[in-house]
């Protein structure tokens, strides 16, 4: 038996296949638990809260 | 849920019946300064709960009705005790108002040898115009009414000492279908002077509740255990609601209350006997119906039907209460008595009361 | 503190919010404290306006029997579907000292019952309602104008150093320390103050709300400045409970609140002629301080807006005309709203994604932004705005709260990911330790794993390691 120390990340499907994706640069996963969730190295998170945002806002449209 | 409500209080001031509470021979006398120093407390207790609750008091007088107390009402500065250290400012002013008014209006009475009929009516209709009036009412500027008039649930609580006038059943009536409309909660607390039919109706078509006071000296836990909730509280703590209710209704010829009533299917009046021509709308009944409905009369109908009497006390053990799941209109009523209607046209002019029998 | 009130339908208020922020306060208090505090009607009326209505009611049931009553008898007043609401309010009760916790009986502490009858009926002899001053001669008390335009004056003179972060007329030294003790503004590397994100959410919520925060802090500093918590929480009650225009005496008042005075007038909650003056009148702040009425005559209303109340139109396009000329109003505006043009009496802007999610991120991080949004819309629309049912566009507000869910598509919790069980048998034992514990955020038996917080795992390795000990 094992305890691995992380972050688990809840989000949709939609997000957690945009995150599947960057880990592929530069991994930082520890596990894909199922659809929803995802645990990630503690030291990562706010890198990766950073680039998610990015990346959603890649996806909006304004007007203005 | 947690909003300000308005309650008004219609109290019944009748000398006579306040006499005859009082009397020692009574199982439980009270007198009405007792009756009232319990209800200035739960009025302080209803301005208590929250600052914004407003009230308003109306009294029913012999032959009149006033209003003793509102929430609006301006201050008079001079009469009001100067204000002191112990006491809750706005209780002072409103109890001392309330009793000033009281006491006032009762000397003004003087001791007429035959005291008129009590204006309940007036004061009930006045609790309502003025429950409309802050509901509806943006007359008004101040902020202050601007809150009033989001008031929900309001209701009125009737303080009933007299038995029923049953010339009042259709002004009573039409009071409670108003209530309905505005959405005004009725509650009757019975203090003295027997079982009130109309009182009853009132309560339980408007959802409110109605207790006739088996222990006057406890009034106040009365008061306060079921009739203090705002009908919106009244899910999460219960009060007592009647498990029998008299739906029996007052005809309109001869005013009295009926177990058996006669109604013209265009209409809707209710008699107490047969008629060949409704007073109200002038639809003509054929002869024939007139018969036959004759010839079914029950031969136990009360006495008290075909009688012509006016009488302010129906005799009311005769019969036992309807239970409260029928319908509240039609349980008075036979279903095989109704008369078929063959024409609504014009008919001739008459407003004296039916004669059994022969039509015109 | 748990809500006792049922989710109501209405569009957001302030009503729906839970328990007062007070009764929170006086629960963390010794009994002793609470019990010498409901020695005073006063206080008693004041506490009793502030609990919900089905507390209040049940309070009412109670106050006027000489003897308890079996709890039993009083539960059966109460609806099967609702018991749990409740013995809620039983045990908020019970925490406030006011009822006893009880499984049998049910009887209000002595000294609340007493006090509050007194209250009610009138009686007593703790002058706690305030001595009223004799007439003065010379000066006539000041009218309810001047007190409403002090209050107002004295609370935007607040609100508005906040907004500028510290551009603006200062006030008060004691308001400085006050602002900054509750964390609503702090100094950055020993500079000028600056509103902290604690503090932008508190410009949304409603004067009342905000006036109680304040009061919160003090009493929170009360202890440190060594004055009594008692005298200062009934002189507050003392206060409300006191009639608007009227002045009172300071003559009758403990040294601990007369040292009071001069806090509470910089806060605008008491007037006073001169700060040496024997006599002071409460405002409407003070006087509203346990009713729903809106404790400032026109919230933040020196403009234009004649009933003082509403003054934004929001549109379905998003865009929004406030009619105003307050800078303060304009300074909170500007928090969600992209402001584009502005004429004398009006400001016209638009509600964009932007501009929300530019809220979401610098100042109004709680987790229901939006309906702080919302609310601080729904309260100061325009009088032409009520017509509307509902009274704001649905199409804004669902876009308001559809943009802060696109803030938090993510949500993320530290712990430990526990895996690799030896066996099905091993992994349940361990697992249903951790969920006795509550600290389970995630399970799945297929793979065996289990993710728990970080609080959660000294018990669980503790466990764990004693088990194996145990095993060897």
């Amino acid at each position: 038996m094992k305890a691995i120390r992380g972050v688990v990340l809840t989000c949709d499907p939609a997000v957690k296949q945009i995150l599947l994706t960057m880990n592929e640069k530069l991994s930082f996963i520890i596990e894909d638990l199922d659809e929803h969730h995802l645990v990630i190295k503690a030291d990562e998170e706010w890198r990766v809260r950073r680039e998610l945002e990015a990346e959603l806002e890649k996806n909006t449209y304004s007007l203005e | 849920m947690d909003n300000a409500s308005h309650l008004g209080v219609v109290l019944d001031l009748s000398p006579k019946q306040w006499h005859l509470a009082a009397q020692p021979s009574n199982p439980h006398p009270i007198t009405l300064v007792a009756s009232l120093s319990h209800l200035l407390a739960f009025l302080n207790a209803h301005i208590a709960c929250k600052d914004e609750n407003s009230l308003a008091l109306f009294g029913a007088l012999p032959g009149k009705s006033v209003m003793l107390y509102s929430s609006t009402m301006p201050v008079n500065e001079e009469e009001i005790q100067p204000a002191d250290a112990n006491t809750y400012r706005p209780f002072k002013v409103m109890d001392s108002t309330i009793m000033k008014h009281i006491v006032s209006e009762v000397e003004a009475l003087g001791e007429p040898e035959v005291e008129e009929p009590i204006g309940f009516v007036g004061a009930l209709t006045k609790a309502m115009c003025y429950i409309n009036r802050v509901t509806n009412g943006s007359t008004s500027s101040t902020s202050r009414n601007d809150d009033l008039a989001t008031l929900p649930d309001p209701r009125i609580l009737v303080i009933s000492v007299s038995p029923d006038q049953s010339s009042s059943y259709i002004p009573v009536m039409n009071l409670i279908f108003s209530a309905q409309k505005l959405k005004v909660t009725i509650d009757v607390c019975k203090i003295f002077g027997g079982e009130s039919v109309f009182l009853q109706q009132a309560a339980h078509l408007t959802g409110g509740s109605y207790i006739d006071i088996d222990r006057p000296d406890a009034i106040l836990q009365y008061l306060m255990m079921s009739f203090l909730p705002p009908p919106g509280l009244r899910q999460l703590i219960s009060v007592p609601t009647q498990d029998k209710i008299d739906f029996r209704a007052a005809c309109f010829c001869h005013k009295n209350i009926v177990d058996i009533g006669f109604v013209c299917s265009v209409c809707l009046s209710i008699f107490c006997q047969p008629v060949p021509v409704c007073s109200t709308c002038r639809t003509k009944f054929p002869i024939k119906t007139l018969q036959r409905l004759n010839a079914s009369r029950p031969n136990a109908a009360p006495g008290s039907a075909g009688t012509p009497a006016r009488s302010s006390t129906p005799a009311r053990t005769a019969t036992p209460a309807i239970s409260a799941n029928s319908l509240p209109r039609s349980t008075s009523i036979n279903p095989a008595a109704v008369p078929r209607v063959v024409s609504n046209g014009s008919a001739p002019a008459t407003s004296s009361p039916m004669q059994n029998g022969e039509p015109r | 503190m748990p809500s006792v009130q049922q989710a109501s339908t209405d569009s957001a208020t302030a009503s729906e919010a839970p328990s007062h922020l007070l009764l929170a306060f006086l629960q963390s208090q010794s009994q002793n404290t609470l019990t010498r505090l409901y020695q005073r009607p006063s206080s008693c009326l004041s506490i009793f306006r502030l609990l919900g209505p089905l507390e209040r009611q049940i309070v009412m049931n109670l106050l006027w029997l000489e003897s308890s009553i079996p709890a039993s008898t009083m539960a059966t007043w109460v609806p099967h579907e609702v018991r749990k609401t409740y013995e809620n309010s039983l045990s908020i009760l019970s925490r406030l000292h006011i009822l006893p916790q009880s499984a049998v009986k049910l009887a209000l502490n002595p000294t609340f019952k007493t006090s509050l009858r007194h209250a009610i009926i009138g009686g007593g002899s703790s002058g706690s309602f305030g001595v009223p001053a004799t007439r003065d001669e010379k000066h006539s008390s000041p009218s309810i104008e001047v007190l409403d335009a002090y209050a107002l004056e004295r609370w935007e003179t607040i609100l508005h150093y906040m907004v500028s972060s510290g551009i603006a007329t200062r006030p008060s030294q004691g308001v400085l320390f006050l602002l900054q003790r509750s964390g609503l503004m702090a100094s950055i590397h020993g500079g000028s103050l600056q509103i902290t994100s604690l503090g932008f959410q508190f410009l949304l919520h409603s004067p009342h709300a905000q006036l109680w925060e304040l009061l919160l802090q003090y009493l929170h500093m009360v202890e440190e400045r060594q004055m009594d918590l008692v005298e200062v929480l009934s002189f507050l009650f003392m206060l409300s409970t006191m009639e608007l225009g009227r002045e009172y005496s300071v003559e009758h008042l403990s040294p601990t609140q007369t040292a009071m005075l001069e806090d509470l007038r910089d806060y605008g909650i008491i007037w006073q002629r001169r700060a040496t003056s024997k006599r002071f009148c409460p405002t409407r702040l003070a006087t509203t301080l346990t009713s729903s009425s809106p404790p400032l005559p026109a919230a933040g209303g020196v403009s234009a807006s004649a009933h003082g109340q509403g003054f934004i139109i929001l549109e379905t396009n998003y865009r929004l005309y406030a009619y105003t000329d307050n800078p303060l109003q304009i300074a909170v505006l500007n928090l969600f709203v992209t402001l584009k043009s502005r004429y004398p009496n009006l400001v016209v802007g638009a509600i964009t994604r932007e501009s929300v999610k530019k809220a979401l991120t610098n100042g109004i991080t709680a987790d229901q932004a939006s309906r702080q949004i919302i609310s601080y819309l729904t309260t100061h629309a325009h009088p032409q705005m009520r017509k509307n049912k509902p009274l704001l566009p649905v199409t804004v507000q669902d876009q308001i709260r559809l943009w802060e869910l696109e803030k938090n598509r993510m949500k993320s919790q530290e712990g430990y990911l526990y895996t690799a069980f030896a066996s099905q048998a091993d992994y349940e034992y361990v697992l249903n330790y951790a969920k006795q514990l509550g600290v389970v955020l995630w399970e799945s038996s297929g793979r065996r794993c289990f993710f728990g917080t970080l609080e959660g795992h000294p018990n669980i390795r503790g466990f764990i390691e004693r088990r194996t000990a145990g095993n060897a």
